[in-house]
């Protein structure tokens, strides 16, 4: 089995320091941010330049050069409702290190984000749901079923395509949280990779409470067979979590020094 | 092979039509995958999808008996390529070849020696398995008598031999004792897949290289027959290697079932006379994907370390290799010798007897049932305990065959001494290093 | 149908490690296939073969072997002819008589041996230590001092002294270090991971995983060398990458199998020939399992193996 794979979350236009570092092309925070997550034992970095309608292309271009050059041809998930943008991203991606992933795709209106993905070769974000949250897992798989066949009929390999259950916050969908863990384990027996925002389960918490809930949800799911998952690398105890259930899964060889490498 | 979610659901119909009670052919694909349903619930599957999930779930490679009564041989039936993956099943086994080509007196000698080795380790009778006949049409003597000298050994034959008017003479004086006929290839394959048949017996099959072999082997499957056991071939030793390795890898790891079958590897002519190249092919091919390795003759130098080898890697890693309990006179060690006590797993037994015997020093090694774990795990497992010791030095009256009273104790349990002094009356109780190769300089210094 | 064949090569290497420097420079490692499986992707360096000879001369030698160094009288004597062998790509020189429960050489005499033992012979070196881990760290500390600049391999750092010999070895006189465990596959990652934290370079590094002689537990070798391969290549575990180095000879020449004389064990044959293949069969079962290098002390085993190894790369 591979390592379970961390996507870092934290360049992300929401972030009003990366909005402004954006909009100014100032590298500096970018990198700092960057450096941050790698440090901190992340594979990937997710690179969110929000809708980017008017200049998406040059900014995601400027943006995966930028880390690329300076992270040693880092893999990347581009991350935009701007099509053009992810296509421009991965004309200039380095894959070294891995193929880029498209962030995301879902089973209604962002459906053809599988049809770019499969076009450039890459990977995929499925997300299982059409509209809102799936009501329950027979629409969740009917959604998955979905985006497996339009993945298959582009020619994609069955492992290109992350399926994403969609992490629900507890607080307001405490009941939910099964299904959630519950569908983890259908992709699983599916042989199919799974990801997902997982730390959106602690919405609204403490922030003190907020990387136990996300460390307990990680080893659940990882026990379910999540295969990956965006999170924030620099949440020390879920990232030793994160080591400590693939030491147990068999995905890495245990020594006394694992939490350091 | 275990079959995924995703193999089944690509061969779906994908229709969701609801029929087998699923609200999605994955979700049915999934529950056949864990075995929750039976595939026969969805009538749209077509039937050739139903017989590629039916050939993708049988076993990747067949198990084959050859031989009768006690010289009986399994081969094949292997499901990992490495052994701490689950374990190996069906051991090498290795022949040793003669050829109408040599002389009567060469035969004579080479069959007459073959009895030589056998013996016993931890329980296993070590001895040459299998006779190879080989058929050269230059022999200077006649194979059928050949093959008669062989079968009287009583050990299975093969037969390697790709004419088919000697094969039939041949399989008609051995063909009771179901011998291997190592005969076909691509120009041959008809016939003698007609005289295996009619004789019951297993077919090695030949390639110019691996495509050959392939198709020689599906016209075979073709025929009917899947008694098969492949011939990696002589041209070179890195072809051969390759060839036995990319046979079971496709078999195991890429569910390639045309090469499914057992292995059949020639070290004596790979080596080309150079007797300690055939040990190290021995050896190579025992780890390397060989169900028969064929050799020139088994000596006692190639014979130990080769069958020591093979006995370790065909453990079962769930079960630990145990010794008989019993008392080990060691350098000569008479009922006057020191006695020292281990537990029986048995590379323990074989490490402290080592050290034993580098020692020189006579001493008895004595042996109790300790559930074939080291020292500390079996005792802690309460399986070498002052109790045990002393209920084995009962059972195997100890007291009776042994006169010297002195007790050497792995140091490791050093902290049985006291109750060991107490259940053993009359016993000194001497506690021993806690490394074996500490136990040199401790006898000596003795 | 012809056969399909799927290849097994792998998106990850073995690190490559030069031993030695000048003409006679080797190279060990660098694959990103399976041990000979040269039909999944070319395997660059051909596992390497080594001679061992040892501080006392021919004193501890096996009696058949012996014969071959007839004449030698000082050690730079014995690792001249033991160079010389057909098939020997490095020379291994075992300081086993330093060993305080045993002939407890001082570090001056045996440092003075390494010297000669340097001076004669333009082979890589592998100066292997005694086995007590704190003499090794006293040892092998001074041998890396003396042969600096030689790009020597120094047998062995362990859980015990792998800070003093790693840090002479490894980080003051840039050799090459040897990492030792004994078949613990965790504890040979933790080596690796605690020299690389004081700063070796993983290029420096190779790994003794540790051997038996065959039908000695040989299993626990074989697994620990075919899992360290799998991590090392298809996990891309870069703290199990480095190449792997066996010393057969000192766990073959010690089993009775090949040491037992032919009047004590007649119906076993001569004795000679029974060393030469335990010593040739484990050797040929550890370069299948996973190693780069593999240390024999017989001529004729050498021969043997360096045969194997060039019939198959």
């Amino acid at each position: 089995m591979a390592k379970f794979i961390t996507i870092g979350e934290r360049i992300h236009c929401i972030s009003p320091v990366i909005r402004k570092a954006m909009a100014e092309r100032d590298p500096e925070p970018i990198i700092k941010r960057a450096k941050e997550q790698l440090d901190a034992g992340a594979t990937y970095l997710d690179v969110n330049i929000g809708p980017a309608e008017s200049d998406g292309e040059e900014l995601m271009k400027w943006a995966v050069q930028l880390l690329q050059s300076e992270f040693d041809n880092v893999p990347l998930a581009l991350d935009t409702a701007n099509k053009k943008a992810i296509e421009a991203g991965i004309s200039v991606y380095n894959r070294a290190k891995g193929k880029p992933i498209v962030n995301s795709a879902d089973a209604g209106g962002r459906i053809e984000n599988i049809d770019l993905a499969a076009a450039n070769d890459a990977i995929v974000i499925a997300l299982c749901s059409a509209e809102g949250v799936p009501s329950d897992n027979d629409e969740r798989m009917m959604h998955c079923q979905n985006m497996l066949e339009r993945g298959l009929e582009h020619g994609m390999e069955a492992e290109d395509l992350w399926f994403d259950p969609l992490f629900l916050v507890v607080k307001g969908m405490q009941d939910k949280q099964m299904d959630v863990l519950e569908a983890i384990k259908m992709f699983s027996d599916m042989g199919l990779n799974s990801t997902g925002g997982l730390s959106n389960n602690s919405n609204g918490m403490p922030k003190h409470i907020r990387p136990i809930m996300d460390s307990a949800l990680v080893a659940m799911a990882m026990m379910q067979g999540l295969t990956s998952a965006i999170v924030n690398p620099c949440d020390l105890r879920l990232m030793e979590t994160i080591k400590s259930c693939d030491v147990f899964k068999g995905n890495t060889l245990y020594a006394d020094s694992y939490l350091e490498i | 092979m275990a079959l995924k979610g995703l193999d089944i659901f690509k061969l779906s119909p994908k229709k969701n039509c609801k029929e087998c009670g699923c609200p999605t052919c994955m979700a049915f694909s999934m529950k056949v995958a864990q075995g929750a349903m039976d595939i026969s619930a969805c009538p749209h599957f077509s039937p050739d999808a139903l017989a590629t999930l039916s050939a993708a779930t049988a076993p990747p490679m067949k198990t084959l008996k050859v031989g009768t009564g006690d010289a009986e041989l399994t081969l094949g039936g292997e499901t990992v390529l490495e052994r701490h993956e689950k374990t190996f099943v069906s051991k090498t086994r290795y022949a040793v070849a003669v050829c109408n080509c040599m002389d009567e007196a060469a035969i004579d000698a080479r069959l007459a020696a073959v009895p030589n080795v056998d013996y016993e380790r931890i329980g296993e009778r070590m001895y040459v398995e299998m006779i190879y006949v080989n058929y050269s049409a230059e022999g200077k003597t006649d194979y059928v008598e050949t093959v008669k000298k062989a079968a009287a050994l009583g050990r299975t034959l093969v037969l390697g031999c790709t004419d088919v008017d000697t094969a039939k003479a041949a399989l008609e004086v051995c063909k009771d004792s179901k011998p291997v006929l190592n005969g076909a290839d691509a120009s041959n394959y008809e016939a003698m897949n007609t005289l295996a048949k009619e004789a019951g017996v297993v077919l090695g099959v030949r390639g110019a290289d691996l495509n050959e072999l392939h198709t020689t082997v599906e016209k075979l499957e073709a025929l009917g027959n899947k008694d098969l056991i492949l011939d990696v071939g002589c041209a070179s030793v890195k072809e051969a290697f390759a060839n036995a390795v990319q046979i079971r890898r496709s078999a195991i790891k890429d569910g390639d079932r045309t090469f499914g079958y057992p292995s059949l590897v020639n070290a004596a002519a790979l080596a080309k006379g150079d007797i300690h190249m055939q040990a190290a092919l021995a050896s190579l091919f025992t780890l390397k994907y060989g169900s028969i390795v064929v050799m020139e003759e088994m000596s006692y130098a190639q014979a130990l370390p080769l069958y020591g080898l093979r006995q370790n890697v065909f453990t079962d890693p769930q079960k630990p290799m145990k010794v008989e309990p019993g008392i080990y006179p060691i350098n000569g060690g008479d009922e006057n010798s020191i006695c020292l006590t281990t537990v029986d797993f048995a590379l323990t037994y074989f490490v402290v007897s080592g050290e034993l015997e580098r020692s020189g020093v006579p001493c008895n090694l004595i042996i109790s049932d300790a559930g074939g774990l080291s020292v500390l795990t079996s005792w802690a497992a309460g399986k070498f305990s002052a109790s045990t010791i002393a209920k084995y030095f009962a059972e195997a009256d100890i007291e009776g065959k042994i006169k010297c009273r002195k007790l050497v104790l792995p140091g490791k349990v050093a902290v049985l001494k006291g109750e060991l002094e107490a259940k053993l009356p009359g016993w000194e109780i001497i506690v021993g290093p806690n490394e074996a190769v500490q136990l040199v300089k401790f006898l000596k210094d003795m | 149908m012809p056969f399909n064949a799927k290849s097994g090569k792998f998106n990850a290497n073995i690190n490559t490690v030069e031993l030695g420097c000048g003409d006679k420079k080797i190279a060990i490692g660098g694959e990103n296939v399976l041990p000979f499986y040269t039909f999944d992707a070319p395997v660059e360096n051909a596992p390497k073969v080594g001679v061992e000879i040892t501080d006392g001369i021919l004193e501890n030698e096996p009696e058949c072997v012996k014969k071959y160094y007839e004449g030698c009288e000082s050690i730079a004597d014995m690792a001249k002819k033991a160079a010389s062998l057909e098939g020997v790509d490095f020379l291994c020189f075992r300081l086993e008589g330093g060993d305080p429960n045993g002939a407890d050489k001082s570090t001056e005499e045996l440092i003075g041996m390494v010297k000669e033992v340097a001076e004669a012979v333009d082979l890589p070196l592998v100066i292997a230590g005694c086995k007590n881990a704190e003499k090794d760290a006293e040892l092998l500390a001074k041998a890396a001092e003396v042969l600096d600049g030689k790009n020597a391999v120094l047998l062995a750092a362990k859980e015990e002294n792998y800070k003093t010999v790693g840090a002479a070895a490894g980080l003051a006189y840039k050799q090459i270090v040897g990492a030792e465990s004994a078949v613990d596959i965790n504890l040979a990652k933790q080596l690796n991971v605690l020299l690389s934290q004081l700063g070796v370079s993983s290029t420096n590094v190779v790994m003794n995983v540790g051997t038996a002689a065959a039908g000695y537990g040989f299993e626990y070798v074989v697994s620990t060398m075919q899992r360290v391969k799998a991590a090392a290549l298809s996990q891309n575990d870069n703290m199990l990458q480095m190449p792997i180095i066996t010393p057969v000879a000192s766990e073959v020449w010690g089993v009775k199998e090949a040491v037992a004389s032919e009047a004590d064990m007649p119906e076993w044959g001569d004795a000679e020939q029974r060393g030469i293949d335990m010593e040739v069969e484990t050797a040929a079962a550890v370069l299948a399992s996973g190693s780069n290098a593999v240390i024999l002390k017989h001529p004729v085993s050498i021969a043997t193996i360096s045969k194997l190894v060039k019939e198959l790369v």
